[in-house]
């Protein structure tokens, strides 16, 4: 059930993407932005009707993959999404970031969500957990509207300084109000994955009895950190523009990289719900 | 639509030295409007006169009161008049709200000043129902050509490009500084247009103190000397450059302390000398965006090419629009006779009503009175749906017949039609119409209308 209501959500978001994209190339039609606006928001409620549905069929094991994960991701992307486009008139913000969203739901919506179910131990039902995870999702969401934020400042700029003043030139905003929207959503980002960490290392200690391991998703975990602290470092030195955009989106292929690339490789990592190793990681 | 006339001169037909001799100021215009208004045979007249273009429209039998009004301001308009009639006439107007007829086409002024004519035409009484309801017609082309194609769109000038350019890559110069470099003439224009976006300051440099004093003071501007041309680039964010210089003036080498000291903020430069002042391998470099005549006068080139294209797609609505208010005339001919039927049938079945009370009066209440005068009005209503549909169908198909078949059956000859209404139901917009046009000139039907 919780599958199904994640794909009318997921259709949901297609179809506000769609709807966005249409605007994009047709931005006359303002009434397609006012219907993709509309969609979002039905997606983003239906979203949260899978979500509260998966908790109570699955008992909230299913955060603790990779899917529910993404899921979470997407549903607070979203969510970020309408607080933007109600700050900033930019309706080709969401023609950039809700595909996005949708490809954050397609592994749940093509997979069985919840690996186990039945409640989780009495170890890990902690507020620290919920914490850990909510703030974990909500920190990828912020990197990933930065990521595409990002990437609309590189493409803008690559047609305003090769003077090719194309589709692109009267459809997005200025490259300075992208480059300061970038700026803001990898600060709060940053400041939501601190907390990540921390919550993190709480729930690690109380778990695993070590607040700190040298497992390879905590490790990434850290240097992600590390490389968005160095770019809120640089851009506080006078780094910005084309730079720090180009940081940025690497910054969010290198989460994206370990998140796939800690599930791809068997056994690399201990996190993620696996409780079984306490013993080994001691 | 008959009886419309339309005569005038504009930039396509005549020189400016023709133009300035019968262009008229406000007051002049309001007393032109009376004398035309006076005319014999005129019954409507509004007067569109602009820089470009100097226009008569008026409702007549001939176009010689319009003939008249220029040949007796300047003899010199002979032969660079124009004459067109009737659905011409208001093709062409369409055409000019529309901005089609424009000297730079898509230019949004145009359409306040055919509002500003319209509105001193009413204030003369010289603009009745039929002007009234032709620059109705007309601003609602103008609104649709501007929503549905993108004739508006892009910058025509040099100086609204590099608006435009700014405004791509900064946003608004809010808080920000323009450097002006040089003394040319298109440079202190430039600046001008991008104080629009806000800049807190501009700061003038130029080899000679003396001209960037006058150029500081034209401009409003701050004046530096010439061997503060590095600081002030670490400190402005948009640099116009325009010296007479025949060599590079701004180049990597200059740039790169600049940048440097700026850490690297972004800066535009825009280069309007011809030989260029601003090197090309500027624009190059991380964080400066570097644009020259060329660059600007390829995007005007192409706001034109754009724009005629959507010019081709506005002909298409004047004409949809042209061909919909002559349909729209046309229908208003029938409804004279409409008008006269529905009176006569309301006439009886109010009479009857109140013969019917008059008898059986005493015996009803109020509720009962009313009730026996909704009957009468709902059987006139009903009788006359099919007949006032039919009618309004002939019309619009041209159909002239019927309209006389009916008048004849009827025995509504000799019928009056209200004054004031052409024997028009209300207008669509009524109130719109009402605060618009004064009371029609000629309280006579207007049959032929059409």
């Amino acid at each position: 059930m919780t599958v199904a209501i994640l794909r009318v959500s997921a259709l949901l978001y297609a179809a506000a993407a769609a709807a966005y994209i249409f605007h994009f190339v047709r931005p006359r039609h303002a009434r397609a932005a006012s219907v993709g606006f509309g969609l979002l928001w039905a997606g983003f409620v239906v979203h949260v009707l899978s979500i509260g549905w998966g908790c109570a069929e699955y008992g909230g094991w299913e955060f603790f993959n990779l899917r529910g994960g993404l899921g979470m991701s997407g549903w607070l992307a979203a969510g970020a999404l309408l607080v933007l486009l109600r700050l900033y008139p930019m309706p080709g913000l969401a023609a950039f970031l809700l595909p996005l969203v949708v490809i954050s739901l397609l592994p749940g919506v093509f997979g069985a969500i919840g690996a186990r179910t039945g409640s989780l131990p009495e170890e890990i039902r902690r507020p620290a957990v919920t914490l850990h995870i909510s703030v974990a999702a909500a920190s990828v969401a912020l990197f990933a509207i930065a990521f595409g934020v990002a990437l609309m400042y590189l493409l803008l700029e690559r047609e305003v300084k090769g003077k090719r003043f194309g589709a692109l030139f009267s459809r997005l905003g200025s490259l300075d109000a992208l480059d300061r929207l970038a700026q803001r959503l990898v600060r709060a980002g940053l400041a939501v994955w601190s907390v990540a960490l921390v919550t993190g290392a709480v729930v690690a200690q109380h778990v695993w009895g070590k607040g700190w391991t040298w497992d390879a998703q905590v490790f990434f975990a850290l240097v992600v950190w590390v490389l968005y602290f160095g770019l809120v470092w640089m851009r506080h030195r006078g780094i910005h523009g084309r730079r720090f955009a180009v940081l940025t989106v690497v910054g969010f292929l290198v989460i994206l990289a370990s998140m796939i690339g800690l599930k791809a490789v068997p056994d690399i990592t201990q996190h993620q719900g696996d409780f079984t190793r306490r013993e080994a990681i001691r | 639509m008959k009886r419309l006339w339309l005569v005038g001169l504009s930039h396509k037909t005549a020189p400016i030295a023709v133009r300035e001799q019968v262009a008229l100021s406000a007051e002049q215009l309001k007393e032109a409007l009376q004398a035309l208004r006076a005319a014999a045979g005129v019954e409507e007249a509004m007067v569109l006169s602009t820089c470009n273009r100097v226009e008569v429209y008026v409702r007549s039998e001939t176009s010689e009161p319009g003939r008249r009004f220029f040949l007796d301001r300047a003899s010199a308009a002979e032969g660079h008049l124009y004459e067109k009639a009737h659905e011409d006439a208001a093709r062409h107007l369409f055409r000019v709200a529309s901005s089609l007829d424009s000297m730079v086409v898509g230019e949004q002024q145009i359409l306040g000043q055919v509002k500003e004519a319209y509105g001193l035409a009413s204030a003369a009484q010289s603009a009745g129902t039929f002007v009234s309801r032709l620059c109705n017609r007309a601003f609602a082309t103008a609104k649709r050509v501007r929503t549905e194609t993108d004739i508006g769109r892009g910058a025509t000038s040099v100086s609204q490009v590099a608006v435009e350019l700014v405004e791509k890559i900064f946003g608004d110069l809010k808080g920000r500084a323009v450097a002006l470099v040089g003394a040319g003439k298109m440079g202190a224009l430039s600046a001008r247009a991008l104080a629009s976006l806000g800049a807190d300051r501009v700061l003038v440099v130029n080899r000679s103190p003396e001209r960037a004093r006058q150029l500081a003071e034209q401009v409003g501007g701050t004046a530096r000397p010439w061997e503060e041309l590095v600081p002030v680039l670490v400190e402005a964010t948009v640099a116009i450059v325009s010296t007479g210089a025949p060599a590079y003036v701004v180049t990597p080498e200059l740039l790169h302390p600049v940048m440097k000291a700026r850490r690297h903020r972004s800066m535009c430069f825009i280069d309007l000398a011809v030989p260029r002042n601003v090197d090309p391998r500027c624009a190059d470099l991380p964080d400066v965006f570097a644009y020259d005549m060329d660059d600007l006068d390829r995007v005007v080139q192409g706001t034109k090419s754009a724009r005629a294209g959507a010019a081709l797609r506005a002909e298409a609505i004047v004409e949809a629009e042209v061909m919909a208010f002559a349909a729209e005339r046309e229908a208003r001919a029938a409804l004279p006779v409409l008008v006269s039927l529905r009176q006569r049938a309301e006439r009886i079945a109010r009479a009857e009503a109140a013969r019917t009370l008059a008898q059986v009066g005493g015996r009803l209440d109020e509720k009962g009175r009313r009730s026996v005068e909704a009957m009468a009005r709902a059987i006139v209503n009903k009788l006359l749906h099919a007949p006032t549909v039919r009618l309004k169908e002939a019309a619009g198909s041209g159909d002239a017949m019927l309209p006389g078949t009916v008048a004849q059956l009827f025995g509504l000859d000799g019928e009056p039609i209200p004054a004031g209404r052409e024997g028009a139901p209300p207008d669509a917009s009524p109130r719109r119409a009402a605060r618009a046009a004064p009371p029609a000139p000629s309280p006579s039907p207007a049959p032929e209308d059409r």
